[in-house]
């Protein structure tokens, strides 16, 4: 090859291309756009746009009752309702100086735990479609209908249920109810054997996630990851251990915590957690205390006192905290969610960068976010 | 690690920072004198183990919620006769002490102590800014913009201070009491 055609060959040029992820794409569970910045398959730059669907909740709690704001937290993490009831009910009764008796307590702890399967089980499925296996969605969603069908049983609803309210529960379980959520359970534990043959030790599935989307336990603390994205970094935080509430200090369960931080550790840790929620479901139907289920004392309407309060749970997704100013009126003076899909989320900007276009969707699905709870 | 204990550790080093006058109940509420001192104090807790900015959030005490800022009324009852006031229409408590300030708040978490610290700010409302965290917490970033969206603080240092929730052509504020919502396209 003499000098001259070397010359005619141009050199290769590689332009960076814009490119949208969503909003409207099924890998992102919901209305999340992603700009992406591409340099062949690599991304530089990644901005998450959310905001799609924000309906102001905090702001429309502001001219509500507070009977009114419970329904208000059904409709952001709409995938596990039950726990966003009981932290705005935590924080109100807080206010209120209620507490809610023992069995309200159990059911509370009951509900949040079957909830948390279901949640769980979504994320299971949806996760094996975002990584290539469509198998797995049938299986979960199978059992996640069973939930389902408990909770419209219990309550009517089968997504937002408003059944955890001020001052305890909205109805007493009926008695066939708790025979069949024992029957769940012992339907559940194989099936749970089975989930990890078929996904998690599945070797393309494995090749897929581990090492992909790497955390470190001090990135995720810094970038205020809470549940299962930041116990997959090895971080051990657990509301439910750390600030126990609804007597969760009485019960006898694990917290499941990953190792590397990767797409897989995270996936893991949740699918570990399923066992410990079953676990925990078989603990309050063997001991579920006799006696009422709302507290006495709850007026129709309440004007809690002037004050500021605060509580937490731990929602499915992760730390799930409700902040309440009460001027002594009739409607929360202000409501301030700190919805754990929003902060999980953020980190996406940093994490993406550098990494290929294929492992987006798995990073996206590990992190496990639900829009309606992102935007508020 | 005890309330008093975290409070006496912490008023050695800011003897100017004092516990606030109206707590967050059952949590260790401490009052800024200024915003300079905010910087300081968040290093000082993030070297201490308050690793995690759990929450970052602001409240405008300038009185009850304008009824003007909700799109169909606060409460829209269809059993309620026409005309009839709406069930819950914000009205001012009385012997509340509401303020013109925009009262900001961290809430700062040592996973290893099982401790929570709550640092509160008040700012004028008129012009509200104070330190950005980002640099320190990177959970500041999202956080920040969410109260810059909805309340109009400015974090000076904040690296992309931009609204992050509400749509572009939305003008204001909402979270701030004395929002008017501006009819859009999006209304009827």
């Amino acid at each position: 090859m003499t000098d001259a055609s070397a010359a005619a060959v141009p050199a290769l040029k590689s332009d960076q291309l814009f490119i949208n992820l969503g909003p409207q794409h099924p890998s992102t569970h919901g209305v999340l756009r992603v700009g992406l910045t591409i340099e062949g398959e690599v991304i530089v730059k990644a901005v998450p746009d959310i905001g799609y669907l924000h309906r102001g909740s905090e702001k429309l709690a502001e001219a509500r009752n507070y009977h009114h704001c419970v329904v208000l937290t059904d409709r952001w993490d709409y995938v596990s309702a039950m726990p966003n009831n009981l932290a705005f009910c935590l924080a109100a009764e807080r206010l209120m100086g209620v507490k809610a008796p023992p069995r309200a307590d159990a059911l509370r702890v009951l509900m949040c735990e079957l909830n948390r399967i279901a949640s769980h089980l979504l994320f299971f499925g949806t996760y094996g479609i975002d990584t290539g296996a469509f198998t797995p969605f049938l299986y979960a969603f199978r059992e996640r209908e069973m939930v389902l069908d408990l909770f419209e049983m219990l309550c009517g609803a089968r997504l937002t249920y408003n059944y955890i309210r001020l001052g305890g529960v909205m109805l007493d379980v009926p008695p066939e109810w708790l025979k069949r959520a024992a029957e769940f359970v012992e339907y559940l534990k194989p099936r749970l054997d089975e989930y990890d043959s078929l996904l998690s030790y599945n070797p393309i599935f494995m090749a897929r996630t581990q090492g992909v989307g790497l955390v470190s336990a001090e990135e995720a603390v810094a970038w205020g990851l809470t549940g299962p994205n930041l116990r997959g970094s090895g971080v051990d935080y657990d509301v439910r251990r750390h600030d126990p509430y609804c007597g969760y200090e009485a019960y006898d369960f694990e917290v499941p915590l990953g190792e590397k931080g990767s797409c897989w550790d995270r996936y893991m840790c949740r699918v570990r957690e399923m066992r410990q929620s079953a676990r925990l479901v078989e603990q309050v139907l063997a001991k579920l205390p006799d006696g009422p289920f709302m507290a006495t004392g709850v007026a129709k309407i309440p004007k809690p006192p002037a004050g500021e309060s605060y509580a937490h749970v731990e929602a499915s997704r992760g730390d799930l905290g409700i902040y309440l100013v009460s001027d002594g009126g009739m409607s929360p003076f202000r409501l301030h969610a700190r919805a754990p899909s929003f902060m999980n989320l953020s980190i996406l900007q940093e994490k993406l960068v550098g990494m290929k276009i294929a492992d987006v969707i798995a990073m996206l699905g590990s992190i496990d976010i639900v829009l309606g709870e992102v935007d508020r | 690690m005890t309330q008093d204990e975290l409070f006496a550790a912490l008023s050695a080093e800011f003897p100017a920072v004092a516990r606030a006058e109206v707590p967050v109940k059952d949590h260790l509420t401490v009052r800024l004198p200024g915003p300079d001192v905010l910087l300081p104090l968040a290093s000082w807790l993030k070297r201490r183990g308050f690793g995690l900015l759990d929450m970052l959030t602001a409240t405008d005490f300038s009185g009850p919620t304008d009824m003007k800022g909700f799109v169909g009324g606060g409460n829209f009852n269809v059993f309620l006769p026409d005309g009839a006031a709406p069930q819950v229409a914000p009205v001012a408590a009385p012997g509340y002490r509401y303020r013109p300030v925009l009262d900001l708040l961290w809430s700062f978490v040592s996973i290893a102590d099982k401790a929570r610290v709550i640092v509160r700010l008040e700012v004028p409302r008129e012009n509200a800014s104070a330190p950005s965290l980002s640099g320190l917490f990177k959970a500041a970033d999202w956080q920040e913009r969410e109260t810059f969206d909805l309340l109009g603080v400015r974090y000076e240092g904040h690296p992309n201070l931009t609204k992050i929730l509400t749509p572009d052509f939305l003008q204001g504020h909402p979270l701030r009491k004395d929002y008017v919502h501006v009819k859009d396209r999006f209304d009827d």
